[in-house]
């Protein structure tokens, strides 16, 4: 079989992306949650505030 | 590494009314983004979804009764087809439309895949801002975007991604070596949903499977994208030289809210293509690839296994191990950036299989089904609590104070790739060695000397005849930046396209 190999494939190697591993950096990604669970003080709180009717009311028409 | 983006319709709703006009909400919304230097006019001419990969071309789609009528309808409202689409060339080359009344934020072309997590991010915030500015009217925060697949009642909309590939690899090929991949990719691009639906017919509430999209596949291949929703779509629209290239128009995926998900999905689906294209896929033909795909989605513990055709089952993580394998094998060293989606795909099956609570952050149905498990512990409720239906959806909200991914994202518990300067940028630039740039670049420098746009061309105003700079075959990035650089640096358009045309001429 021959080997076909996109053309733009010839520029050389491209900049890594950041990695995950490194969660100091900006946007090198935050630690493994550690917790267990979500904060309880804040996303919990989010959750709760979310009307349980909401999915019920929400309709949208087909799309791609 | 190949071209390839993104396409992502939202859902959208009113929370002031009871019955909401998708079609004006959609129209709003895109052009409450509008200011005078970003309004042009997309160009059809070229785009058939009649066209099938497969050699021939359809007489008609499963949706076009259903759009004719939408379309009577639509005739009767005040508006223009040019107003309802609300076609936007936003300065970083992405394309922000209505489309089938949804709001549609297309990337421009990318090459990297953190150019492209870049852009993603970018389109979020180009419609919550939107969002924001069509509240600001309404008097209140009325408008709520959703990026997902499903209302929970039958009704899906899509995230599609799309790759340049070479037309000289057989569709055949490309369909053998795909499907398989395809069917168990949901295990790492699965946005998670709760409860089972079915094509505008029904829903079973309560459950949760890995994928928003699985219940609405029902072929193995079509041209169709609204109905008969096929695991790999034929439409044969390669925005490109059609001698040369296909585009590879995959309409299964969910959208997701995870950065390291969106690069996983891109990522080791190119890597599959780069596959095929040597040779060297895997052979996995499945009995029944629809089946598997619902199949798959509806077991959480990735315990179920799928027939082959020889027989034999095998589960999604097999499947996706046999994948990684042969790409290991194959493509190890090809490039930095695939290397990077090797080790990461091979982590990510080994966690899956031995410890997925690591990968809470950076899977979306791992870390909604985290949430909505945590959520259901401290409330005391069941799966069968509607209650949860509705928090899936607020995972997927892009509002940065209701979302509950963003929140999440927020609270440093989701892996970023992108840091916020990657995403300034994106909102006004788009990568500088793709034709997305460039087309970016011509919004910028050249606003109101452009007559009409496409993916593959740009036709400018001046002269009696039209001019177009053609970008058809424009992929190699040093062409790109050479292009780039005359339109930067030239007095006008046909200033520079006279001497890209003229370089072009001279083979320089």
């Amino acid at each position: 079989m021959k080997h076909i190999v996109m053309p733009e494939r010839r520029e050389g190697p491209v900049d890594p992306m950041p990695k995950p591993s490194g969660p100091t950096e900006e946007g090198g990604g935050p630690k493994r949650p550690d917790t267990g669970s979500p904060d309880k003080d804040s996303l919990l709180k989010r959750m709760r505030k979310v009307d349980p009717k909401q999915a019920e009311r929400y309709r949208q028409r087909t799309g791609e | 590494m190949r071209l390839f983006g993104l396409e992502t319709e939202y859902g959208i709703t009113r929370d002031d009314l009871e019955e909401v006009d998708p079609v004006v909400e959609s129209m709003e919304l895109v052009r409450a983004h509008l200011t005078a230097s970003f309004e042009r006019r997309w160009d059809y001419a070229g785009e058939d979804p009649h066209e099938d990969a497969r050699g021939f071309r359809v007489s008609g789609l499963a949706q076009d009764k259903e759009e004719d009528e939408f379309a009577k309808l639509d005739a009767h409202r005040p508006f223009s087809f040019h107003e309802m689409k609300s076609d936007l060339v936003l300065p970083n080359g992405a394309r922000f439309y209505n489309d089938h009344t949804h709001p549609e934020y297309s990337t421009p072309e990318c090459r990297r895949l953190k150019d492209l997590l870049a852009q993603d991010r970018a389109g979020e915030r180009i419609i919550q801002r939107a969002a924001d500015r069509r509240n600001q009217s309404l008097g209140g925060e009325y408008v709520q975007l959703y990026k997902n697949n499903t209302d929970f009642h039958g009704h899906s909309y899509g995230c599609h991604d799309n790759y340049l590939a070479l037309r000289s690899i057989p569709f055949p090929q490309l369909t053998a070596g795909l499907l398989p991949f395809l069917v168990s990719r949901q295990v790492i691009a699965g946005s998670g949903k709760v409860g089972i639906e079915a094509q505008e017919s029904g829903v079973v509430p309560g459950g949760f499977q890995l994928s928003q999209r699985a219940d609405f596949m029902e072929t193995d291949l079509s041209v169709d994208t609204m109905h008969n929703r096929p695991i790999l779509n034929t439409r044969d629209e390669p925005h490109a030289d059609p001698k040369t290239y296909r585009r590879l128009h995959l309409i299964i995926g969910d959208a997701n809210m995870c950065e390291y998900a969106t690069a996983l999905k891109v990522g080791t689906t190119q890597l599959v293509l780069d596959l095929i294209e040597r040779g060297a896929a895997p052979s996995l033909e499945l009995e029944q690839p629809v089946t598997a795909v619902k199949q798959l989605s509806r077991d959480i513990d990735l315990k179920a296994a799928v027939r082959r055709q020889n027989g034999q089952t095998i589960t999604a993580l097999d499947i996706q191990e046999q994948y990684y394998r042969a790409a290991e094998h194959t493509l190890a060293g090809l490039d930095e950036e695939s290397d990077w989606i090797l080790k990461e795909w091979g982590e990510t099956l080994r966690l899956l299989a031995q410890d997925r609570h690591a990968l809470v952050g950076k899977l979306d149905w791992i870390t909604k089904l985290w949430l909505l498990e945590t959520f259901m512990r401290e409330e005391r409720i069941g799966w069968d609590d509607p209650w949860l239906a509705s928090l899936d959806l607020a995972y997927h909200n892009v509002h940065p104070a209701r979302g509950l991914y963003l929140g999440l994202e927020a609270e440093g518990k989701a892996w970023r790739m992108t840091t916020e300067a990657d995403v300034e940028r994106a909102l006004s630039a788009g990568p500088s060695d793709t034709r997305g740039g460039l087309r970016g670049l011509c919004i910028r420098r050249f606003p109101t000397q452009i007559r009409a746009m496409q993916w593959e061309r740009i036709q400018f105003t001046g002269g009696l005849m039209p001019r177009t700079l053609e970008m058809g075959d424009l992929f190699e990035p040093a062409d790109v930046r050479a292009c780039a650089e005359l339109f930067e640096t030239a007095d006008s358009p046909l200033d520079a396209l006279k001497a890209w045309n003229g370089r072009k001429d001279t083979g320089s």
